[in-house]
């Protein structure tokens, strides 16, 4: 019957049974109360750890928990309490060391009390929330004793004080610091913070601010960074001593910020010991210093960047805008180099290779040196100048360096295109008077430009190359052929196709017999195995060697011009000659005739021909007659070669036509190119892809483009779209 | 009238056949028969015999019957409403396409016709259209694109000395004294049309050579520009 009964089982707890006798609690509480006292006083020896133990326990147990709690708490701030007064009565020095050694013993104390009350903190703590016996001990000391009013100025006072103290050349007990300052970590991020940390910052920040004052009045640059290093260097070193870790961001933003940032122009632009008098003078460590230091603050590196930027920008102007400097330009162009290496050297041992150092650097060089139109012109002059003989005797490797170097400006001009020019003229000078230092230098340097540049610029340059190559094999197929001539004058013929070679118009001229039949004997020898060529005899850039004997019987063999040789021989049949014999003689073009009198006549110590009247200038009644009194040191004489050398004025002009001329077509087929596949364009941006498409051989100028815009219109290539004028449509 | 009186007949034989419409339009075609005979008279009267033109000579007798300068731009006007390709000539069929056009086949009728003509060819749209015409009707030669400066300025004074009168008159001096240019071709021409419209003068603060204008025009602004400051 009672299974039938649904019964809840229950099973009861076992209980004891509870004394529940207040007086017990109150006895249980004196004894640990009076344990606490000991403790304190550090008398703890006699003490039974299982007995405070179990009397903690069973108050819990006993439901006083609350008791104990409060009891702990109320004995242990009379304690801090009365600890603090000895600590406030310490005098000067010792106040740290007490308030140190009143810390330790709070702490070893606390930490027994919860050992103690271990089973309080698991218990009833766990479940009424309340801060565990440690915390709290910590959070006593922090309000009865940190900060308590006596206490707490006069402990951040004391330690910001030696940390002055320190800071002034003094030596302080690092080790008690520390340990304060670990004290106030241990009472919690927000006390070290509040507490000690930002004051601390502030003292630091008034100190630096008056130092920098200081400092900047009375030292030079270089000094003040220095000194600047030093301090960081310092505080840093503090923070490992003493601070805690986190503390060393910030006060070294405290000291970036009062000694560098706040007087940042002010040094960079020191007279007589700023930026740029270190950078003229090389004070490669200065620099160094101020990099690192201004990398730190915001906007340190910009500052420095700019005002080098600015320097170098207006020094380069100076030097290429500077009429006495362009007077030579192999002087010219060693001394961009040489700025090139200063600066190469400078951003790489004080800037550590800064890439926005090294931009910055490379942007004010193409500035400047783009501002002097002949630079293109001159940097083809110098690299003439050392494959002339600048670079003689020296090895392939240094030799290379120095090609480097050369391409390196070679990157910052603007108007490529004109350096080619130039580049092809003074090339072909060099081939052909064989003038060339060395072959493989040449050649070395038109696969630099070749990889720069690609195939088309340099595709002329090597069929010149090719065309001496070939015309050294027809020369000894020539002479194979005709073994008869080995008897007669040498001649020695470079064929050139046009078109790889600079465009000089064919002048006229009247060999002399000997030569002409040579010559012609060759042309039916070339012809003959290349049927559908023509060729046309360059008189004005050829040379000859010829014997002569004058009238004491000195012998020279002098080395002349083709001109020169023509006029000469003529005097093998006439004695005197006037200018306009001559000039009909030689049918040379009368300003080729005059420049080549001039150089027979005139020039000391190449003087074979007299002139008279003795005038400087040749008029034309001017008589010519053989100078028998001609002597010269060597038997070998050079008169006239055919030098490379800066161009006149006039000469400047054609050139800059010509080249301007070429870039006609240019612009042209980059327009017909973009038009076409693009099909319909807008001016803007027509304008804009052209420059960018040409940007590797020169810069376009708008209004030629513009120009060439409206002659490609013209000639129904493109047309203007109806109904929005801007844009442009391909015309099929 | 001979011929037209037996076309005439001919046309009414044909119309006996036909219902009402036709009947309508056959007094219509009557009507345009009689005006275009008319036209074609007036026609004769200015035309060369042999070459069946009117010529620069007849084309000056007709503009003196008009009452109006042979330079005048109402000429250049009819000329448009003809289309006429050849300056100077007025073919048959272009005479009679204009007087059509503008309905007078008589000397008093076109005169009266004039500053209809005018008006309609100041309208916007149709000047622009004009204005275009005029350059291709100095073309005198087949394969001709440009036109030298010293016709270019007759010939802006003419079309647009009347409503641009200071652009005119600046633009003219420039071309005169500029040597960039010889000739203008039509890109050109047509941009200082544009020019006008658009661009206030002589402030030109809306000008900008960046932008596609014409080459000549850049420079011509900037020649104006030297002056004023």
């Amino acid at each position: 019957m009672s299974n039938q009964k649904k019964r809840n089982f229950q099973i009861e707890a076992f209980k004891h049974r509870v004394v529940v006798d207040p007086k017990y609690a109150d006895k249980t509480w004196q004894i640990l109360d009076r344990a606490i006292h000991q403790i304190y006083n550090q008398d703890a020896s006699g003490l039974s750890f299982e007995e405070l133990y179990r009397n903690a326990y069973n108050m819990v147990l006993h439901k006083f928990g609350d008791k104990l709690y409060t009891g702990f708490i109320a004995t242990m701030t009379a304690h801090l309490k009365d600890k603090s007064k000895l600590i406030e009565a310490a005098q000067g020095g010792s106040f740290l060391e007490e308030l140190n050694k009143k810390w330790n013993e709070h702490n070893k104390a606390l930490e027994m009390i919860r050992d103690i009350l271990m089973y309080m903190d698991r218990t009833y703590i766990e479940s009424t929330k309340k801060p565990h016996v440690h915390p709290m001990g910590l959070s006593l000391w922090r309000d009865n004793v940190v900060h308590s009013p006596k206490i707490h100025a006069r402990l951040l006072n004391t330690l910001l004080d030696l940390v002055h103290k320190e800071r002034t050349g003094e030596v302080i007990d690092r080790g008690l610091v520390r340990n304060v300052t670990k004290m106030f970590m241990d009472l919690g991020e927000s006390v070290y913070r509040d507490d000690f940390e930002k004051p601390f910052l502030d003292a630091s920040s008034e100190f630096y601010k008056v130092e920098s004052m200081e400092f900047i009045e009375a030292c030079d640059c270089g000094d003040y960074l220095k000194k600047a290093e030093k301090r960081l260097t310092e505080e840093i070193d503090r923070v490992g001593h003493y601070l805690d870790g986190k503390s060393e961001d910030k006060i070294t933003s405290v000291v970036e910020k009062e000694m560098i940032a706040n007087h940042m122009q002010r040094l960079v632009h020191m007279e007589n010991s700023g930026l740029v008098t270190m950078l003229l003078n090389d004070k490669y460590e200065d620099l160094g210093r101020m990099y690192n230091l201004f990398r730190r603050v915001t906007s340190g590196l910009a500052t420095v960047r700019d005002v080098m930027t600015s320097h170098l920008r207006e020094m380069g102007k100076q030097l290429v805008t500077d009429p006495e400097k362009s007077k030579d330009p192999v002087e010219f162009v060693q001394r961009l180099l040489d700025e090139r290496d200063k600066y190469d050297k400078i951003i790489s041992t004080a800037f550590g290779n800064d890439k926005t150092f090294q931009n910055a650097s490379n942007s004010s060089f193409e500035y400047f040196i783009n501002l002097n139109a002949r630079s293109p012109e001159f940097i083809s002059l110098f690299v003439d100048d050392k494959l002339r003989k600048g670079l003689k005797g020296i090895a392939d490797a240094d030799v290379e360096v120095v090609l480097d170097k050369v391409m390196m400006l070679f990157r910052y001009l603007q108007e490529k295109d004109v350096f080619e020019k130039y580049y092809k003229q003074h090339l072909a000078k060099r081939l052909l008077s064989g003038k060339t230092v060395s072959d493989d230098a040449e050649k070395s340097l038109i696969v630099k430009l070749k990889t720069e540049c690609g195939y088309q610029f340099t595709s002329k340059l090597e069929g010149m190359f090719t065309d001496m190559k070939t015309s050294e094999d027809t020369m000894r197929g020539f002479y194979g052929s005709h073994p008869e001539l080995s008897e007669g004058p040498t001649l020695i013929v470079q064929v050139l196709t046009t078109g790889s070679w600079p465009t000089q118009p064919a002048v006229p001229c009247n060999l002399p017999a000997e030569v002409s039949v040579l010559c012609e004997k060759f042309r039916s020898y070339y012809l003959g195995t290349h049927t559908g060529r023509r060729l046309s005899w360059q008189t004005n850039m050829g040379t000859a060697d010829i014997k002569a004997i004058f009238g004491k019987g000195q012998k020279h063999e002098l080395n002349v011009s083709t001109f020169q040789m023509c006029v000469l021989m003529l005097f093998n049949n006439s004695d005197r000659l006037s200018y306009k014999e001559i000039e009909q003689a030689t049918e040379i073009p009368a300003p080729d005739l005059k420049r080549c009198l001039q150089s027979l006549a005139c020039v000391k110590g190449k003087n074979v021909i007299k002139k008279e009247p003795m005038s400087k200038d040749i008029g034309e009644e001017d008589l010519f007659s053989v100078n028998d009194k001609f002597t010269s040191k060597f038997y070998k004489v050079k008169i006239g070669t055919v030098v490379a050398q800066k161009e006149t004025e006039p000469e400047k002009q054609e050139t800059r036509q010509r080249v301007e001329e070429d870039r006609k077509p240019q612009i042209e087929a980059a327009i017909v190119r973009i038009m076409k596949s693009r099909k319909i364009l807008d001016h803007n941006n027509i304008i804009a892809e052209v420059t960018k498409q040409l940007q590797p051989r020169f810069l376009a100028n708008p209004t030629e483009i513009k120009k060439r815009i409206e002659s490609l219109i013209e000639r129904d290539f493109l047309e203007r779209d109806n109904t929005d004028r801007k844009l442009y449509r391909y015309l099929a | 009238m001979r011929r037209s009186g037996a076309a005439a007949s001919k046309k009414k034989s044909d119309s006996i056949t036909s219902s009402a419409t036709d009947l309508f339009r056959s007094a219509s075609s009557k009507a345009t028969t009689k005006e275009m005979d008319r036209i074609d008279h007036l026609f004769n009267q200015y035309a060369n015999s042999s070459s069946n033109l009117i010529d620069p000579e007849g084309i000056e007798e007709l503009c003196s019957n008009l009452d109006v300068p042979h330079t005048d731009i109402r000429i250049l006007m009819l000329a448009w409403k003809m289309k006429s390709e050849k300056q100077g000539y007025f073919t048959q069929e272009e005479w009679r396409r204009g007087l059509k056009a503008l309905r007078a086949d008589t000397l008093s009728k076109l005169k009266k016709s004039l500053p209809e003509l005018e008006k309609e060819v100041r309208r916007q749209l149709n000047f622009a259209d004009f204005y275009a015409y005029a350059f291709r009707y100095c073309l005198t030669e087949e394969k001709q694109k440009s036109i030298d400066i010293e016709t270019i300025c007759q010939l802006l004074e003419i079309v647009m000395g009347s409503t641009f009168r200071p652009q005119v008159d600046y633009f003219v001096d420039y071309l005169k004294i500029q040597n960039d240019y010889k000739v203008i071709n039509m890109d050109q021409w047509m941009g200082f049309y544009r020019f006008c419209n658009e661009i206030s003068f002589p402030e030109m603060t809306e000008y900008n050579p960046e932008l596609a204008w014409p080459l000549v025009l850049d420079n011509f602004v900037e020649w104006i520009r030297e002056k004023q400051a």
